[in-house]
């Protein structure tokens, strides 16, 4: 049985440009299949938010590279506006100015805007992102502040920030007064790929990463929002565990390649006006926009129906998940990093892996112990 | 005669199984649209009154139940307090 699709995409993830100003050294953009030559000029946009605006889409997310490295990107908000549809921007924060900050108060159309912080100084921010990165992302952050806009701050836990989580917090909610911050973690793409043992958490980290942002959590309530990273793996561990043990039930979905939600709410645009299922599953290009209709693939493509079909994949027929004594609250994680790490979307992923996170030496947080048995 | 008209600025988005979603993308707010919300919401096109409203979707929808207007007439209510939707005061033609 296929699950029920919704008529149009909610949401559209749009990288304006491949382009950007700064080379973090776990960046999953360069390097990927995203990573195109050339950026579609303007009118091409223009030509596409008309579609959108006619396929009822309600939000359009702007990712990169970074979107203000693209010269004419404000001009393309101001063209976005003539169409029902809002917009969020995910950036690193380094170019926004006075200016840009206005123009986005005066949009009325922005749902959010992400920037991206690694450290509470230069020096741990400015070790995977590079010199000066740090200096410049604060004073984004400050230009869009005192024009009133609250930006959602996330950090990208690494093997240089995970052991300052503690003074990142404080920096980001006790200085710069932000009301909340979010977390993710480098995961194995782009050019990630590359560095991942520089960037990516082994297993004892990611559970001292996690034992850090529950005492965060506890030092700062409900200003932590866990939706990726150690905290999310930690929560989403937890009731697995507890399922294991028959205290809960197993999720809806457990047992199965159920965790990607993606090809049920949304579809990506590449710089180079390629469709794609996602931003992390750029290798896999659907069409391309203002030749091929929207809609037309979203109903119909092939690999979307794949991506939508995994879900009726049970983990058990996988190797992989053999002797595991989650299987049946598992989700199977996220298909573009079982892609990146076995060149295989219709696998389960390692990251987000209990079983072997904990056979690699990982624990959970101490005062979840209770849950062992 | 007073006839009721939708706010032009909203967009409806049929998602699936007739539901929908009403979306004003000046506020970002949401509102969820049951099957019946939806032939309403369909008909606030200023040339309607409410009678005529709650005469359409007893036309449209079979066994309706009998709270139903009572329903639809709380639902437009609703609407108006929302400014979603106006009403047009114009003689009967
Ligand atoms: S789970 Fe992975 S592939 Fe699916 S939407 Fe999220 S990032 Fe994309
Ligand atoms: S081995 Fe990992 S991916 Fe497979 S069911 Fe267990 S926890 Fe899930």
């Amino acid at each position: 049985m296929t699950a029920a699709v919704m008529r149009s995409p909610r949401y559209i993830d749009i990288e304006i440009t491949s382009r950007c100003n700064l080379r973090c050294t776990y960046c999953s953009h360069f390097t990927s299949a995203a990573d195109v030559e050339e950026d579609i000029p303007f009118f091409e946009w223009r030509q596409f938010f008309e579609e959108l605006g006619r396929a009822g889409i309600m939000r359009v997310v702007f990712s990169g590279g970074e979107p203000f490295a693209r010269h004419d990107f404000l001009d393309l908000l101001i063209d976005l506006k003539r169409h029902p549809i809002r917009f969020a921007i995910l950036s690193n924060g380094t170019l926004i100015d006075n200016k840009i900050a206005q123009f986005l108060q005066k949009s009325g159309r922005l749902d959010y805007i992400q920037i991206s912080l690694d450290g509470a100084d230069a020096e741990t921010h400015d070790s995977f992102r590079g010199k000066g990165s740090f200096d410049k992302a604060v004073k984004g952050i400050q230009a869009l502040q005192e024009v009133g806009l609250t930006p959602v701050v996330r950090v990208t836990i690494h093997r240089k920030n995970y052991l300052q989580l503690k003074s990142i917090a404080r920096f980001i909610l006790e200085e710069l007064r932000l009301p909340s911050f979010s977390t993710n973690s480098a995961s194995h793409m782009g050019l990630c790929r590359r560095h991942a043992s520089i960037t990516q958490l082994t297993p004892p980290e990611y559970a001292a990463a996690m034992e850090i942002m529950l005492e965060i959590s506890d030092l700062f309530p409900g200003q932590v929002n866990a939706t990726a990273g150690p905290l999310a793996d930690g929560y989403t561990w937890r009731a697995m565990e507890e399922a294991r043990w028959g205290r809960i039930t197993p999720p809806a979905g457990g047992g199965y390649l159920s965790g990607c939600r993606g090809p049920f709410e949304t579809l990506a645009v590449r710089a180079d006006g390629m469709l794609i299922p996602c931003q992390q599953l750029s290798h896999l290009p659907l069409g391309r926009i203002n030749r091929d209709p929207l809609l037309t693939i979203w109903r119909n493509h092939p690999t979307l129906s794949l991506l939508r079909n995994r879900q009726h994949i049970p983990l058990a027929t996988f190797s992989f998940c053999r002797d595991c004594p989650y299987l049946s609250s598992c989700t199977g994680n996220c298909p573009a990093t079982a892609y990146t790490h076995f060149g295989e979307i219709n696998h389960p992923s390692p990251e987000g892996c209990l079983f072997l996170f904990l056979k690699k030496g990982g624990h959970l947080p101490e005062r979840w112990n209770r849950l062992h048995g | 005669m007073i006839y009721l008209k939708a706010n032009a600025n909203l967009v409806l988005r049929e998602e699936f199984d007739d539901w929908a979603v009403l979306f004003d993308p000046d506020t970002g707010h949401t509102y969820a649209l049951n099957p019946v919300a939806v032939i309403v919401w369909k008909h606030l096109t200023g040339t309607n009154s409410e009678e005529d409203i709650i005469r359409i979707v007893a036309k449209e929808v079979e066994s309706l139940p009998p709270e139903a207007k009572e329903q639809i007439s709380s639902f437009l209510t609703a609407l108006q307090t929302l400014n979603l939707v106006e009403n047009v005061e114009r003689e009967k033609p």
